[in-house]
């Protein structure tokens, strides 16, 4: 049985974030043939383009400038306000930060069954079924949503987005949502992470993080050039934060960012507990490290065991090769 | 300031990872439930904020079954809250439903002065981060998930707080009443004096009544499976004499048999 679903689009200053892509995927197997409709609240004009292009029947978009501080009280009504109008019976985001933010507050405001860092979804006449990794990716649950509605958050790189359309869905304004009265709080500053090269941690495909194998901060080069040559986002054991090698923004881990890339590369990391649980939801794991003790390899997919200051350059070089001839 | 903080028991660490008998759930059959990981912080920085704004309340507040909740209500006064109220709970067995608890929740936290209401970022096993905002919805407050480096301006009564997106770090300020899911309290959390802990055990709960509550619809999410992953094998050794012959063993595999090579 088909049935409309909406998927709400994250911005970001360059598009979307590319989870929210792929939450179209996940909402075109939730609408079985019915209707994706999108909702866009403040991006810019290269998201509108992205989404609009990115698999969607339809695309609403809200261009209110206090869509910009990301708060559940201004974006819910909006949201609600486009669910309305595509009578919708799912909505689909990205499962973000944001996303989870949104998902709980949807989840009353709509009076709607709830899921977040959904890897699997399958609809159903006794509605939606939907897996998630639980205890830190050590277990996984699954979870009926019953209807009549049901809000799904989907963790990044579970879903393939799916592939650009050469043409765009039809765009229509979302009408200011209803006037919601002065809120309080506000956003009085922003403190720019420091510009990092390549992907965002939490949402890469490729992950390659490195560890007190490394010995000394000026040799985490070595992973940075491995990364870039994968186009990989860079991650850290919390000894490397700790240590102040890196800022905590790189941290992997049970204190740090959760990640399930398709590919993660453990370099120099032992495996403590405390990182494993940050990781281990990982697709594919390959570890590289001078001792085949290391509790790392227990989890891993592919270990190489030897000096890493060698292979690294070793496998840089491989990948660019391999790259480059395509 | 009056600050309520809500807490979830959870099974502690040491409880084994297996499926309960009916595959549903994890099998929490003996099980020790605690108060951890992020609910223990948000208890810490309600504590915290209590010592630095003098003749402030901290109020814990849970829902669940009776038992395991009055564990981590009681480990709540012990480490210095002044007052714990239990939420009951209908059954639960299978409910996994985010709004019923939000739900319940507030129906407790309104009967309680509060400018601030604390919950941890997330759970410690379902780990869905959903409660801080589903609550802030069901109370009509503004409310915010990952909230760092939390602090109290006595002078112009504001709540000022971090909360990380993915370009960096947002500052903000807010007035009560406001809902926050707390990423981290900074320190280690404090730990019971023993005299507390004996204190808490004798300590009288506040109870709200099921009766007291709106109708829940605890069944419309509900866990159907719980499994565990296939036991890895461990790693399959890259096998080398030099380090270019290990990049060119490990390039291949990652593009023939795993199928990740970008």
């Amino acid at each position: 049985m088909s049935r409309s679903v909406l998927v709400v689009g994250e911005p970001r200053p360059t598009g979307l974030v590319p989870a929210s892509r792929e939450a179209v995927a996940a909402a075109r197997l939730a609408a079985e043939g019915g209707a994706v409709a999108g909702v866009l609240l403040g991006g810019s004009p290269e998201a509108v383009t992205e989404f609009s292009r990115g698999g969607v029947t339809g695309l609403w978009v809200g261009s209110d400038a206090s869509y910009a501080e990301r708060r559940i009280d201004r974006w819910v009504p909006a949201i609600l306000a486009a669910a309305k109008s595509t009578e919708s019976e799912v909505i689909v985001l990205a499962s973000t930060g944001f996303g989870r933010e949104l998902a709980g507050a949807l989840a009353v405001a709509w009076d709607a069954a709830a899921a977040t860092s959904v890897t699997e979804l399958t609809p159903t006449d006794e509605g939606l079924f939907v897996a998630m990794p639980v205890l830190g990716g050590r277990a996984t649950s699954k979870l009926r949503l019953a209807g009549p509605r049901a809000v799904v958050a989907i963790r990044p790189n579970a879903f393939g987005a799916p592939a650009m359309s050469g043409e765009a869905a039809p765009v229509e304004s979302l009408s200011a949502a209803p006037p919601t009265p002065t809120l309080a709080g506000r956003r009085v500053g922003f403190e720019a992470n420091a510009a990092s090269q390549g992907p965002d941690l939490s949402s890469a495909s490729i992950v390659v993080a490195g560890g007190r194998g490394l010995r000394a901060p000026e040799n985490f080069h070595l992973v940075e050039e491995l990364a870039e040559a994968l186009g990989a986002a860079v991650g850290a054991s919390r000894a490397v934060t700790d240590a102040g090698w890196k800022p905590g923004t790189y941290q992997v881990g049970q204190t740090g960012r959760s990640v399930s890339p398709q590919l993660y590369i453990a370099v120099g990391i032992s495996g403590a507990i405390q990182h494993l649980v940050g990781m281990m939801s990982s697709r594919v794991i390959v570890a590289i490290n001078s001792d085949p003790g290391a509790p790392i390899f227990k989890i891993a997919d592919y270990g190489v065991v030897g000096d890493l200051f060698l292979l690294l350059p070793a496998l840089t070089a491989e990948v660019r090769k391999a790259r480059a001839s395509g | 300031m009056e600050i309520v903080v809500c807490v979830k028991p959870v099974p502690d660490a040491e409880t084994k990872l297996r499926p309960a008998p009916d595959g549903r759930t994890l099998d929490l059959e003996g099980a020790k439930f605690v108060l951890a990981g992020y609910d223990e912080s948000a208890v810490e920085q309600a504590l915290l904020l209590k010592d630095a704004v003098p003749g402030s309340t901290v109020r814990v507040v849970s829902f669940g079954p009776p038992g395991r909740t009055e564990e981590v209500l009681r480990a709540a006064l012990a480490l210095g809250c002044d007052t714990a109220t239990l939420v009951e709970s209908p059954p639960l067995a299978h409910s996994a439903d985010v709004r019923s608890v939000a739900r319940a929740l507030a129906a407790a936290v309104k009967k309680l002065p509060h400018d601030l209401v604390l919950v941890g970022k997330q759970s410690g096993d379902s780990e869905a981060g959903m409660l801080p905002t589903a609550l802030a919805q069901a109370l009509g407050h503004p409310g915010f998930n990952g909230a760092v480096e939390l602090k109290f301006d006595p002078t112009q009564k504001l709540f000022t707080f971090g909360r990380a997106s993915e370009a960096g770090l947002e500052r903000w300020e807010c007035p009560g009443p406001v809902v926050l899911g707390l990423q981290q309290a900074g320190n280690d959390p404090r730990t019971a004096k023993l005299q507390n802990i004996l204190k808490s055990r004798r300590a009288t709960l506040d109870k709200v009544s099921l009766a007291e509550l709106p109708t829940l619809d605890v069944a419309g999410a509900t866990a159907e499976a719980f499994q565990l992953p296939p036991p890895r094998t461990g790693a399959k050794w890259i096998e080398y004499k030099t380090p270019e012959e290990a990049a060119t063993k490990l390039v291949r595999l990652l593009k023939e048999e795993a199928k990740v090579f970008p």
